[in-house]
């Protein structure tokens, strides 16, 4: 699929293609899932647990490698290449939970991000410009990442990820943990994160609250794309509501535990 | 205990926590990076020991010339040992079967050794083995001093290999999350292996530090074994300040002892000290806080 001057959907920058994967000898996981991050959007996948939601991250960034199908990124075949591969590629992975490297300061843990850069004009480049985007991260950045607060360590982590300028940027349940107010915090990230040229695709839990960020949805069960469509009518729809969304739209959103 | 008797001792404790520091940070690397426990750490440690006295039995130099050889020889021989031996085991197992693999290695140099050298107790002589130098009354021998600076420059290198270099990040950020690092494009199997690699290194240094100063013999690597294993639990698995700390505390507590109670129930300090660690603070005492920082 080659990007053309047109109107109408610009090709996708990250696509899935009926992708099957699972761990070790268990039963699969993702049982041919397809799926799509078109530029400067955020999609996010909702769906039950052990529906393979963080599994799709880990194909995508080449922690764990497909048993079938295809990864796409700019119409690149990258399918089953290693994480530095891919992060070279353009993608870029936060994981679940904490993931800075804790005893290490904030500065450190973000010019790790950029480890696989060489150029120091464009790391110290890349560095203002996620200092800017995060301005915790310029003001704890002689502190231990370890000390800072749960959602404090998330954008530590954003920042850390955005260093290499990555096509798509991959969050696995950014909210985890985090209270009502610091989630909110976080989907302001995830927004500006879009705004500044990172399409994103996103794991929640909290699935609501997700669907009221991201632009686009798919809803994930048994390894499979359930629905997809625009945020907003995934959100309007009552029978996705009560299905997966816990509850009737009317209802406001709350932040939930994982 | 007499006054000077017992600065004596103290002197000489520093100068031997110097050693096992630095042995002791070998173990926390590979601990550290992989989670793996290396029996035949000391076993390498008497190797090495073994080589520089055959080095200067043969050529007649000085042993210290010998870790030209030795140090790149460990190293390469520790990145071989975790490609070859510990990366093929199973990440679940992998702390468990490292003591099983690596205690057999451990047994096969040891074997290997008394092959090679024979049984027989082996001591190097210096021109400098004897001499003594005079500090604040304490009577040091010149010998435990070069081992001294040896170790403690050795350890000061790693440090700031560790702290300063690009490869000294990528290891720091594989202890500290692994999988994070793998994101971030370090190749953590690579430097898990030279990670080892390194640890076997210190191991050269550590043994021929031993060599200027010791007798030697081939199983002489258990009396090593317990003692290293308790500081870098003492320490807090995995932080290289802390195993410093804990081996120059244990070290001058067992030069402190020896003097009122003999060698053998000196060594029972360490097992004092584990117990203690392990009933008191299991994560070890400079665990915690320090542990993971270099």
């Amino acid at each position: 699929m080659a990007s053309e001057p047109q109107p109408g959907p610009p090709a996708p920058l990250l696509v899935l293609d009926a992708v099957e994967a699972g761990y070790g000898r268990a039963a699969m996981v993702l049982r041919g899932l397809t799926i799509e991050v078109p530029p400067g959007t955020v999609v996010c996948l909702v769906g039950p647990n052990g529906a393979g939601k963080s599994t799709v991250l880990k194909v995508a960034s080449g922690l764990l490698k497909p048993r079938s199908g295809r990864v796409l990124v700019d119409g690149q075949d990258v399918t089953g290449q290693g994480p530095q591969a891919m992060l070279a590629s353009g993608l870029a992975h936060v994981l679940q939970g904490h993931s800075v490297f804790r005893e290490m300061t904030v500065g450190e843990n973000v010019l790790l991000g950029a480890y696989t850069l060489r150029d120091k004009a464009r790391i110290a480049e890349r560095a203002e410009f996620v200092r800017e985007l995060f301005p915790i991260v310029g003001e704890r950045w002689k502190q231990l990442a370890g000390l800072l607060s749960g959602g404090q360590q998330k954008q530590v982590e954003f920042a850390r990820s955005l260093m290499v300028d990555p096509k798509v940027v991959l969050l696995d349940e950014p909210s985890m943990g985090l209270d009502p107010k610091t989630t909110a915090t976080v989907f302001e990230q995830v927004v500006r994160m879009r705004d500044a040229g990172t399409a994103v695709l996103l794991v929640e839990q909290n699935a609501r609250r997700a669907l009221e960020t991201a632009d686009l949805g798919c809803v994930l069960d048994l390894g499979r794309v359930h629905i997809s469509g625009p945020a907003p009518e995934l959100l309007a729809d009552p029978q996705l509501s009560e299905l997966y969304l816990g509850g009737r739209p009317a209802e406001p959103s709350r932040p939930r535990e994982s | 205990m007499s006054g000077s008797l017992l600065f004596q001792s103290l002197v000489l404790g520093v100068l031997l926590g110097g050693l096992y520091a630095l042995l002791a940070a070998g173990l926390t690397l590979y601990f550290g990076v992989m989670r793996v426990v290396m029996i035949a750490h000391s076993a390498f440690l008497i190797l090495a020991a073994y080589l520089a006295w055959y080095f200067n039995d043969q050529t007649g130099w000085d042993p210290l010339l010998s870790l030209f050889v030795t140090v790149p020889l460990f190293f390469a021989a520790g990145v071989g040992m975790q490609r070859l031996l510990i990366a093929r085991l199973r990440p679940a197992t992998l702390t468990m079967m490292s003591v099983l693999l690596t205690f057999a290695v451990a047994l096969l140099i040891e074997g290997m050794i008394g092959l090679i050298w024979s049984g027989t107790q082996r001591r190097i002589q210096l021109p400098y083995s004897g001499s003594n130098v005079e500090f604040f009354g304490a009577s040091i021998a010149v010998v435990k001093l070069v081992a001294f600076v040896l170790a403690g420059a050795s350890l000061g290198l790693l440090y700031l290999l560790l702290t300063k270099s690009r490869f000294g990040r990528a290891l720091r950020a594989t202890i500290q999350h692994k999988e994070a690092a793998q994101l971030v494009g370090i190749k953590t199997d690579r430097v898990a292996g030279l990670g080892f690699g390194l640890g076997l290194a210190t191991a050269a240094v550590g043994g021929t530090a031993l060599a200027l100063d010791a007798t030697i013999y081939p199983s002489l690597h258990w009396h090593w074994v317990g003692p290293l294993m308790a500081i870098i639990v003492v320490g807090g698995l995995g932080s290289v300040p802390g195993t410093a700390i804990a081996a120059m505390v244990l070290g001058i507590g067992q030069s402190l002892l020896q003097v009122e109670f003999g060698t053998t129930w000196a060594q029972t300090l360490f097992y004092i000290a584990l117990f203690v660690t392990l009933m008191v603070r299991p994560q070890g005492f400079f665990g915690g806080r320090l542990a993971q920082r270099f």
